[in-house]
């Protein structure tokens, strides 16, 4: 596994002579955040068209469940919040599909459950709650090569999948008989893309914590909706302050000795605010 | 309208649809030919967007659709064209009329780019429909009358035998609505393909359609539209409230609306 990251390690020190760059922690932490930012913000253009922002919090906190039963289990926790993750999105996915419910009922009835029977397994192993703190706030800095493979993975996975059903994502989002009509899979579709954004959700809770994930998802893409009108300038708007949030994040985090994930979602949040009155004042322009 | 040629025609024979137990439509027979313009017309919760939908597939039915070609006595399955009533996506959507096209029609995503033969095809049925001007405005931000051109023009460019439009004029204002209309009749002049339109405003279907078809959870009557808008027939359909009345903002003809009552159980367009 070093192997396989030393010569990209020996670019990075080339191409990025930063002095919070030089401990080995840092670069694994600046990659990371290149290979799942840039996903979760890809994943979060459709996922805000589809006004889905509640399913990926729900499943960023169906993780919090998922670590505490595979700690409860002696199971890998990350292993477990991954599978628990993809079933609760599957779950969610097929009973919204089943009842005349609203999709935030569906959602909402989930959440609850979920966390409840996390907080039932912690309470009932006492101790517990040492082990979730890297998950609920996210713990960039201690990730692991064969973790910086599996973001890398999660990154070339979501990349192939936007470019097979991106389209579809959208026209679904527009109006679903009008989808079918246009011959567009709309189950294989909705439980494909629940699935892929239960993946990117676990994975990315590696880097900024449970609490914050849907930010990563749903910030840089909202933002970029201030201010795109096609879909093509969205969606890279999005990629671009992901990145850009992602990597000052962690330098900012570095000189001011906060918590990574924290900073990171504070500057999309920042580019957020500067788009919103970007949009305001073209609006006046063009008044 | 109807033409010399001989007409391909959609057939639906003893159609039925259940939906949660209740029985949506029953034993439905209608013709939609190719060539004509077929008013759909009933009160809310008759079935009429249920009606389109088993048409197109999206709901299970029992029964038969068939496509039949009038000189081969052969059958095909033919391309079938929809307008849905409105569209459901926040006003703000970053998607312009190039990207809605696009995202119809070309194998890879268009934040990679719209292909060029996408961009011709947008190009081309947006001048015939009046509506080139509209290519790179954002969806969201277009009025409800240019917006149903732009679906209209969306459904044309794939060249359909069928074209299912389901209230074409709801969320228009009147003078938007007579020149949809017009446009309308004028694009169907030129290319002779099957129009079934779903419409309450019965001075549309008056001016505009050869045939209706009166519907009511099953056909209340079909024919020509002179001899099929009855009083009779649309107190059949509406009940005896059924209200006709004219106002007189256009010259020539009076406009005919159909009072808006739930007929039978009633409750939101199934």
């Amino acid at each position: 596994m070093e192997a396989l990251f030393a010569p990209v390690f020996a670019v990075m020190d080339r191409l990025l002579p930063f002095s919070f760059l030089e401990p080995a922690f840092m670069k694994r932490a600046v990659l990371a955040m290149l290979f799942v930012a840039p996903a979760a913000a890809g994943v979060g253009v459709p996922l805000v068209h589809y006004r889905m922002a509640f399913f990926s919090d729900a499943i960023g906190h169906s993780a919090f469940t998922g670590v505490a039963l595979g700690v409860l289990l002696g199971i890998d926790p990350l292993l477990t919040m991954i599978a628990f993750g993809l079933f609760i999105a599957w779950a969610i996915t097929v009973v919204r599909g089943k009842t005349e419910l609203s999709p935030d009922t569906v959602i909402g009835v989930f959440f609850s459950a979920v966390i409840a029977l996390g907080i039932a397994v912690i309470s009932y192993r006492k101790g517990l709650t040492r082990n979730l703190q890297a998950y609920l706030y996210g713990d960039l800095l201690a990730v692991t090569e064969a973790e910086l493979a599996w973001m890398g993975a999660i990154f070339l996975g979501v990349g192939a999948y936007l470019y097979l059903a991106f389209n579809r994502l959208m026209l679904l989002g527009i109006h679903e008989g009008f989808a079918r009509s246009k011959g567009v899979p709309v189950r294989f579709l909705e439980i494909s893309f629940a699935l892929v954004v239960a993946l990117v959700v676990t994975t990315a809770i590696r880097a900024v914590g449970i609490l914050l994930v849907t930010a990563l998802l749903v910030v840089p893409a909202a933002a970029a909706r201030n201010v795109a009108r096609g879909t093509a300038a969205a969606f890279w708007l999005a990629v671009a302050i992901s990145l850009i949030s992602g990597i000052s994040g962690i330098a900012a985090s570095y000189y001011l000795d906060t918590a990574t994930g924290a900073t990171v979602v504070l500057c999309a949040s920042g580019l957020f605010a500067l788009t919103a009155i970007l949009r305001g004042s073209v609006r006046r322009g063009a008044a | 309208m109807s033409g010399a040629v001989p007409h391909h025609t959609l057939e639906i024979r003893n159609l039925s649809v259940q939906a949660g137990g209740t029985e949506i439509l029953s034993g439905v027979d209608a013709d939609i030919r190719c060539g004509e313009i077929t008013a759909l017309v009933g009160p809310n919760g008759a079935g009429k967007t249920t009606l389109l939908l088993a048409i197109l597939g999206l709901v299970p039915y029992t029964g038969e659709i068939r496509f039949c070609h009038a000189e081969e006595h052969g059958r095909g399955t033919p391309r079938i064209g929809y307008v849905p009533q409105r569209l459901d996506f926040d006003r703000n959507t970053p998607m312009t009329v190039l990207d809605f096209f696009a995202i119809t029609s070309q194998g890879y995503p268009v934040i990679l780019g719209h292909s060029k033969s996408s961009r011709a095809a947008a190009q081309e049925s947006l001048s015939r429909g009046g509506a080139a001007h509209l290519v790179s405005r954002q969806l969201g931000k277009l009025s409800g009358g240019e917006l149903q051109r732009v679906l209209l023009a969306l459904a044309l460019r794939d060249d359909p035998d069928i074209l299912l439009l389901d209230e074409p004029v709801s969320g228009v204002d009147i003078a938007g609505e007579e020149l949809f209309c017009e446009f309308l009749a004028q694009i169907h002049r030129e290319s002779r393909f099957g129009l079934l339109l779903v419409s309450h405003d019965l001075s549309v279907v008056t001016s505009h359609a050869d045939r209706v078809i009166c519907l009511n959870r099953s056909v209340v009557c079909q024919g020509a539209t002179t001899e099929t808008l009855t009083p009779e027939n649309l107190a059949r359909m509406y009940g005896s409230g059924a209200r006709l009345f004219s106002h007189g903002h256009a010259e020539g003809h009076g406009h005919l609306h159909a009072g808006e009552r739930n007929a039978g159980a009633g409750g939101k367009e199934s």
